[in-house]
């Protein structure tokens, strides 16, 4: 469903070098897979996610949704935000129904989804509230209740629990879980948890930095639905064998990396 | 930015300011709070308002009943003054003058300064070319271009618009400047990822966001308005309540030149109080708590 065909992003840093941040990154999402993209930072996992969102240009390589070419942001994509992003001065429900108004959908029937998302994501009742009375957890369920309005093919999420406490975290996990066995969709999370890799994930894509590339691609084979019982799940010995081989690989690329942070 | 307040505050900075934690917090049984009502009104802020106002008010007639003379009126002489010039045609000719060109000068700046202000923050490449003007225009002593005005365009309500206007316009740009400014950058990604076009980033993200910062230009602007207003009727042109100000003092009319200036501040503060509210009417979502100070 999606292909990335070399994929290749620079930039100039401050010092006038120039950044690999993506370079010649290969990548197929099939249509319904939950995949997650783990790294340390500044392995240009965000920046893969923007490119596929259609937010910024890139050097070289293609991206096609369908065997189309991302040229841009579009309304097969709905995108969920670190920092949720939401809109301080709009209630809930003019914040769900923000992809909706900007694809000239009309009032009645965007409050109408916006309604029935806001209460897919447990929100009822705080429609006429805005961003600054909602806790942070609350703000991140109306920023995925935006990105689902607009009926997306492919939900683009940008580390989206990496700015509520863990509680919180784990609550939105399982409920990602349950609304994606749900209405099966095309995700690709971004990550730094491994734990959250192996969770949601049906493939880990293991990202290294400088140059941004695609180190391995980890499959998950752990059963689903896996919403109805976390726990036992995250005791299993599949589950507790993959995150430790992920951070055996994560720590590898780390002690490499040390030398150039060093020397940079 | 220093001339500017934040409006995003962090969530958690406001907590209960009741009146347990201005007076410390301590452990330990804590004693009853007053009853609803008093607490209210020792609370209010016009009640402290008033009592410092009664403090000035006898502080200045016991200092003008034992040290004053022709030049400074007790404060019951003011009052009786001011009620007196509140039924003369004459104020009311001045008031009219003076806030004619109040009205057309601030209206200048804020019709000009706003977008001026937007498209500066907007298009940072711009700023280089207008930061020096700015920069002139709020540190100079807006007095001294009075003599060059008044050569340029001469003593008419011309003049004294646009020295009303300049004095102004400062605050509504810096202001506007640094609202769009401090507008989230990820809100207008996150826009665009919608599919939001260019126009739609402007009037959904940009101009909202700004607009609690816009109306404090505004509120700031008009208050400048004001000074400019009086300033120039004083320096350059003698009509109106700046005339009317010269006119008492040369004619050794104390009270009535002190009611004249009380006019003035009373004049100033209910412009500000509604600019305040309005302020406060449109952009609740700034302040960090709405739901508590409602």
């Amino acid at each position: 469903m999606i292909e990335i065909r070399g994929l290749s992003k620079t930039f100039v840093g401050q010092d006038g070098d120039t950044v690999h941040a993506l370079r010649d990154v290969d990548l197929d999402v099939a249509e319904n897979e939950f995949l997650t993209v783990l790294g340390p930072s500044g392995c240009g996992k965000t920046t893969l996610l923007k490119a596929i969102a259609g937010l910024i240009p890139w050097n070289d390589g293609d991206i096609l949704i369908d065997g189309t070419p991302v040229r841009g942001p579009g309304p097969d994509r709905g995108m969920v935000f670190q920092n949720f992003a939401l809109l301080p001065w709009a209630t809930v429900l003019d914040n769900v129904a923000f992809g909706l108004k900007m694809r000239g959908v009309g009032r009645s029937e965007r409050e109408e989804r916006a309604r029935s998302l806001i209460a897919l994501v447990g929100l009822s009742g705080f429609e006429t509230k805005r961003p600054g009375e909602l806790s942070g957890g609350m703000q991140q369920r109306v920023g995925i209740a935006r990105a689902l309005a607009v009926q997306p093919r492919v939900l683009l999420m940008d580390e989206p629990f990496g700015a509520v406490d863990e509680q919180t975290r784990r609550l939105l996990q399982e409920e990602l879980l349950t609304i994606w066995e749900k209405r099966r969709m095309t995700v690709v999370f971004i990550t730094h948890s491994m734990e959250e890799a192996v969770l949601l994930g049906d493939r880990v894509v293991l990202m290294s930095a400088r140059p941004g590339r695609i180190a391995e691609i980890v499959p998950v084979p752990l059963r689903r639905p896996r919403s109805s019982d976390v726990g036992a799940l995250e005791r299993s010995g599949q589950y507790v064998e993959i995150t430790a081989y992920l951070w055996d690989r994560l720590r590898e690329m780390h002690e490499e990396q040390r030398p150039a942070e060093v020397a940079g | 930015m220093s001339t500017v307040t934040r409006h995003r505050g962090p969530r958690c900075a406001s907590g209960f300011r009741g009146p347990r934690r201005a007076s410390g917090f301590r452990a330990g049984p804590q004693p009853e709070q007053r009853p609803a009502p008093l607490r209210r009104l020792v609370n209010a802020a016009p009640l402290y308002q008033f009592l410092t106002f009664a403090v000035f008010a006898v502080g200045w007639e016991l200092y003008a009943r034992t040290r004053g003379g022709l030049l400074i009126p007790t404060f019951a002489e003011t009052v009786q003054a001011t009620a007196g010039l509140l039924g003369t045609a004459e104020l009311w000719r001045a008031m009219y003058a003076s806030n004619q060109a109040l009205v057309l000068g601030f209206a200048i700046a804020v019709v000009a300064g706003v977008p001026a202000g937007i498209v500066l923050g907007r298009f940072r490449t711009l700023e280089r070319f207008a930061d020096v003007y700015l920069n002139i225009l709020l540190v100079t002593p807006m007095a001294a271009i009075i003599p060059l005005l008044v050569m340029s365009v001469g003593f008419g309500l011309a003049s004294r618009v646009i020295l009303v206007a300049i004095f102004s316009i400062v605050m509504v740009v810096v202001n506007s400047r640094a609202g769009v400014r401090q507008v989230d950058p990820s809100l207008i990604e996150m826009a665009r990822s919608f599919g939001a076009t260019e126009r739609q980033i402007w009037t959904r993200i940009l101009l909202p966001g700004a607009l609690p910062a816009i109306m404090t230009g505004i509120r700031l602007g008009l208050g400048r308005a004001v000074t400019g207003m009086v300033i120039v009727e004083l320096l350059m042109v003698s009509t109106a309540l700046g005339g009317l100000i010269l006119e008492y003092r040369g004619l050794f009319k104390a009270p009535e030149l002190y009611g004249t200036i009380v006019i003035i501040l009373a004049e100033a503060l209910l412009l500000i109080s509604v600019a305040r509210w309005s302020e406060r009417k449109l952009t609740r979502w700034a302040r960090p708590n709405p739901a508590r100070s409602a």
